[in-house]
């Protein structure tokens, strides 16, 4: 406990480390913010106004603390362009990419563990050859091109699965209370709407997962051989375990750590990575929100994304973390 | 699943058209579903200059006058008729007394004056064409009077992009930003639609308005739904699925097959919305010596533009005015001539310097009119660089001399039909990028302003059009633009969208007040 | 070290020399330029607008009539030029912060390794928007983004390496005798390190090319009318139903490149790398 507490504090140490960043991040950029956010026609007064307004004028030091301070009250500052607080566009935008993320890492998961697992187990068989070939392509494609391909052939040509969007037409009135659509689907028993969303969002997330999942696939593989090369390993075997035992009692849970810190610094890399997904089907997201934002000089936008992004990495590395502590005291057969 | 589908959008259709008791000899059902690739930036009417928000509360509100689809001079709307002062100088216009606002309070010309103070007092850019506009007042609860600086003959035109706001509902929101917050995901009208979902990144829904104050004759659609989709393939995808009715933003070859198929349509709108290559004439650089523009202005082919590009789709260019329009002066722009040019870059050595041009990628004409500009400027030993920008981005760098870039792409969307919505909008100096406008040039000519202010309080047309012969004549000796060209309005749209016609004064957008869907 | 001086001594089957092989290819065309280019690439012929493969447009035009075989031919330059850049500065940066690190030791190592934990986790992409809003979309901007993003794995890396070596009983000896840190690092810690790092160059080569289109993609990379492998999808996939070439070679080019880096990557790893070992 004393170890995982201590890691709760650096992810706080971290967090501070990250405002810092994403605070020298607005400053750094060039052009005046306050002629962007006085907006077009505004005359050289008001954009005066709001400089002292926005606190331009003051000590850097103390535009870090009042940004701070605004931060713990959940103030991000306003989209200069929407007029609105972009906490509400970020608590709109968050969700559709969280969605797609998690279906994406499952994705990742179903494949990478059980694969990387036989493909270790089996090493340097035909099997395993076929795996490492795959995981060869699935590093190569990039996401975009393997995200416009498929929704040309499997969306556009064959008609399989939809081609953009998170709901079919008839369900555009459909309001959740989360915005995640699948949990909405299931807590408001409207299984039509989950399989409906569930559907929109296979293309998507595949197309993001699998340069991801190509390397998770080689990460476990890798780790699961060198578990398998451990002394425990010989001496279960000497002993006549069985090998699905030995495979998923000792090996797994041993051999799993490292690969699962890697997935969970690919969750936040996956987040950063929706811009390339979210606007080729055309569903709304964090990424095609950031996108906009950087394009439309929103610098507070930009700087709310980056923050967000960092802390949902840091998040998933605590959770990570959490598990790491979970799995280790138990099944821990060897040395 | 089909069987289902079909199920569900004839439930949906069912219970729309029941929910909204309409006159027995009116028809309004159906749903008109609109693909648009730009998400608006907002509700407010002071932003209905950008077309992705104008096409949007073009039914949602109304205005005193307003040009009916096809039209090219306005009608009434919320005004009945009005009387000019023999100075010019005041309108006084009588108003409805029947019109009601979507949350059912009846308009009254208190309403008009809080639309115009406020839009004033938010330094709306729709005041922008509205010229010496002062103040408004209300004489009694069904008269404005309005009074300008100066006569300014196109005023009346101007006030079809003032959408009145209800007093009721915006003035409790006004704070400290005039409204604009509460205005940005509401609206407050008085048309024949109003807003019900507003979701900018996905999709926006109108809704009829039972007790629109015009009525309900003929066929109408019960519900419009814009669908934001940025992909032109996706577009065209769900045209051809069914899934939209109206594709806008598909591209030239798709539209072009569309032509000739089977259950859709591609209306062709004759359209004056010039393109130019603005170049920024203040610039301490190379662009901002007049000789450097005369060789630039030779060095675009627009019958190749034009041809390929748009596909025919448009009328070629000759200079900054539409050729068929009042006051069009001919021969003001240099033809393109890549010897003339040569010679005048080894004269002056110009070879090797580097050049920077601003626009919008999303923009295929833009896009290719850039690429085609940057192949014939390195045949020159010139370097075009590109940067690629969405439009406010655009626009808050022409704010600052110091940002603004070599050269900017821009349309100009006229808000009426007459050349003070182009020639004073592109190239008075009072509308200089640095003042808020669209003169991206940064063009200030005091004598070509005398005259564009001249023309607009005149009231002779003869008169107005031999001064903006002159104007363009003055304004093509200093070379401060390229019209690259005046493209057709082309929409691909299914064949059972029954009712669209062009709207010269709302370009880009639909008439879907109008419109009827089989 | 010794061991380069055989070059294509890792690459075993025959699928490894192909890789190689195409590396080598690319690398060439790079330096080439556009000599070997049958057409300018950024000439435009809009005649020949989405022109589909032919005799004298063998991968066929995109939609301002180029051809798009020089183009995909030209951007082998722009997409090594960049990423190598890339590269060769995260190695720099990343060796400098990870090395001085591991010899500051104490508390210095301890934020500066932190810093580039949590550093690692900026999403490169989103980072790039910034750049991109800062210097204006430019392939410079790109580059600069990515640079910012990716020196904290180089850090790491170099930091474990000069960590693992200075555990050696040699280095104890390099203390007794007086040796300076200079010489410490050039002649102890760099050439030890260099198996490892190479192997990781080839590895991390793949995924700055990825990013780098992915970069141009979207539109914060380079810019018309550059053959960047990444944009020419990008301007394409309007057209994507009509004119599949335009999409579909810039995106093979993309995928064989980072492929035969990734290959041999690997094999330099399963040749070279005692530290990480694995089959």
């Amino acid at each position: 406990m004393h170890y995982f507490f201590q890691r709760f504090v650096f992810s706080l140490l971290s967090l501070f480390i990250l405002t810092l960043i994403t605070f020298l991040l607005s400053q750094v950029v060039p052009g005046d913010p306050a002629i962007v956010a006085a907006g077009p026609n505004a005359g050289a007064e008001k954009i005066e106004l709001l400089r002292s307004e926005m606190g331009l004028d003051k000590p850097l030091t103390q535009q870090f603390l009042i940004y701070l301070e605004k931060l713990a009250q959940g103030d991000l500052g306003k989209s200069w362009f929407t007029h609105q607080p972009i906490l509400e566009d970020l608590i709109r935008e968050l969700p559709p990419s969280l969605e797609l993320v998690i279906i994406a890492m499952i994705i990742n998961l179903m494949i990478s563990l059980p694969l990387g697992l036989c493909s270790a187990r089996y090493n340097d068989t035909k099997f395993d050859s076929s795996v490492r070939l795959f995981a060869m392509i699935g590093a190569g494609l990039p996401i975009f091109w393997t995200a416009l391909i498929l929704q040309n052939v499997i969306g556009g040509e064959l008609q399989l699965l939809p081609i953009a969007g998170r709901l079919s037409f008839e369900y555009r009135t459909f309001e959740g209370y989360t915005g995640f659509f699948l949990l909405d689907g299931l807590i408001l028993g409207r299984l039509d709407v989950f399989f409906d969303a569930l559907k929109h969002l296979i293309l998507p997330a595949f197309s993001l997962s699998l340069l991801f999942t190509a390397v998770g696939l080689r990460i476990t593989r890798t780790a699961m051989i060198s578990e398998f090369q451990k002394d425990y390993v010989l001496l279960a075997r000497t002993k006549a375990a069985s090998e699905p035992r030995i495979m998923f009692k000792h090996v797994f849970p041993n051999g799993a750590p490292p690969s699962l810190t890697v997935f969970g610094m690919q969750f936040g890399w996956m987040l950063g990575a929706t811009v390339l997904v979210e606007e080729i089907y055309g569903r709304p997201g964090i990424g095609r929100y950031a996108v906009k934002a950087v394009t439309q000089s929103d610098i507070h936008a930009v700087v709310a994304v980056v923050l967000v992004v960092g802390i949902v990495f840091l998040l998933a590395n605590l959770v990570v973390d959490l598990l790491l502590y979970l799995l280790n005291p138990r099944g821990r057969v060897d040395k | 699943m089909k069987i289902f589908n079909l199920l569900a959008s004839a439930f949906t259709a069912l219970s729309v058209s029941l929910a909204i008791p309409f006159t027995a000899t009116a028809d309004v059902a159906g749903t008109l579903i609109i693909a648009e690739n730009e998400t608006p930036e907002n509700l407010d009417p002071a932003n209905a200059t950008n077309s992705t928000v104008n096409q949007l509360l073009v039914g949602v509100y109304d205005a005193l006058v307003q040009f009916k689809a096809g039209e090219t001079s306005v009608s009434p709307q919320l005004a009945t008729d009005w009387q000019v002062s023999d100075d010019g100088l005041q309108y006084t216009f009588n108003i409805r007394n029947d019109v009601k606002f979507h949350d059912g309070s009846s308009m009254t010309s208190a309403d008009v004056v809080f639309t115009l103070d406020r839009l004033q007092a938010a330094s709306a850019a729709v005041l922008n064409d509205m010229g010496p506009f002062k103040s408004a007042e209300a004489i009694d609860d069904y008269t404005v009077k309005m009074t300008l600086e100066a006569p300014f003959g196109p005023f009346i035109s101007a006030l079809s992009r003032i959408y009145i706001v209800s007093k009721a509902q915006v003035e409790p929101h006004m704070s400290d930003d005039n409204g604009r917050g509460w205005l940005a995901v509401n609206a407050a009208g008085s048309g024949p639609y109003s807003v019900t979902t507003y979701k900018p990144t996905e999709v926006v829904t109108l809704n009829a308005f039972e007790g629109y104050w015009g009525g309900w004759d003929g066929d109408h659609v019960a519900e419009v739904v814009f669908r934001y989709i940025a992909e032109p393939s996706t577009q065209l995808a769900l045209l051809k699925s069914g899934e939209v009715h109206i594709a806008p933003d598909i591209t030239v070859q798709d539209k072009l097959s569309l032509m000739n198929a089977d259950g859709f349509r591609v209306d062709i709108g004759a359209a004056a919305t010039p393109l130019y290559f603005q170049f920024n004439t203040s610039s301490d650089g190379l662009v901002g010596d007049a000789s450097f523009r005369k060789m630039l202005a030779q060095t675009f082919d627009r019958k190749l533009h034009l041809d390929y590009v748009l596909q025919g789709f448009g009328t070629m260019p000759d200079g900054p005015l539409p050729p068929d329009w009042m006051g069009h002066s001919t021969g003001t722009e240099l033809p393109f001539n890549m010897a003339a040019a040569k010679e005048l870059v080894d004269q002056n050595g110009w070879a090797g310097s580097t050049l920077k041009v601003r626009y919008l990628p999303a923009i295929e004409e833009e896009q290719a009119a850039v690429e085609q500009l940057q192949s014939n400027l390195s045949q020159l030993g010139i370097k075009l660089e590109a940067e690629g920008m969405t439009w406010p981005a655009q626009a808050a760098t022409v704010q600052d001399l110091a940002t603004t870039s070599d050269i900017n792409m821009i349309y100009n969307f006229p808000s009426f039909p007459d050349p003070h919505a182009i020639l004073n909008t592109s190239f008075n100096s009072q509308n200089t990028g640095y003042n808020g406008g669209y003169n991206w040039a940064q063009y200030s000519n005091s004598e070509v302003d005398a005259l564009l202010n001249q023309a607009a309080s005149s009231a002779d047309q003869n008169e107005r059009a031999t001064l903006y012969a002159k104007a363009q004549q003055m304004i093509g000796a200093e070379y401060p633009v390229i019209t690259v060209s005046l493209p057709g309005s082309v929409v691909a749209m299914s064949s059972a969208v029954k009712g669209y016609r062009y709207s010269v004064a709302h370009h880009q957008t639909f008439n879907y007040m109008d419109i009827s869907v089989d | 070290m010794k061991s380069f001086f055989n070059l294509t001594f890792f690459v075993k089957s025959p699928f490894e020399k192909l890789a190689l092989g195409i590396v080598f290819f690319i690398i060439l065309i790079s330096f080439l330029g556009d000599f070997i280019v049958p057409y300018d690439p950024t000439q435009i012929d809009f005649r020949g607008k989405l022109q589909p493969p032919s005799l004298e447009h063998p991968l066929g035009q995109d939609g301002a009539g180029r051809d798009v075989l020089s183009r995909v031919l030209s951007g082998a330059r722009l997409t090594v030029l960049s990423t190598f850049t890339v590269i060769f500065v995260v190695l720099v940066i990343g060796c400098t912060i990870g090395i001085f690190s591991a010899f500051a030791g104490g508390w210095i190592d301890n934020i500066l390794m932190r810093i580039a934990d949590i550093w690692l986790g900026f999403p490169p992409l989103i980072l790039a928007l910034g750049f991109a809003a800062a210097l204006g979309a430019s392939l410079e901007a790109a580059i600069w983004a990515l640079i910012f993003s990716w020196w904290p794995n180089y850090a790491r890396l170099s930091r474990m390496i000069t960590l693992d070596i200075l555990s050696k009983p040699f280095i104890a000896g390099a203390e007794v005798l007086g040796v300076p840190l200079w010489r410490k690092v050039t002649f102890y810690v760099l050439p030890n390190a260099f198996d490892v790092l190479i192997i990781q160059v080839a590895l991390g080569v793949s995924a700055v090319m990825l990013s780098i289109s992915g970069l141009s993609f979207i539109g914060v990379g380079a810019q018309i009318p550059a053959p960047e492998w990444g944009s020419m999808i990008a301007d394409g996939r309007a057209h994507m139903s009509t004119a599949w070439w335009v999409v579909v070679f810039p995106g093979l080019a993309i995928f064989f490149s980072a492929l035969s880096f990734n290959v041999v990557g690997d094999a330099l790893r399963r040749e070279l790398d005692p530290l990480l070992r694995r089959v």
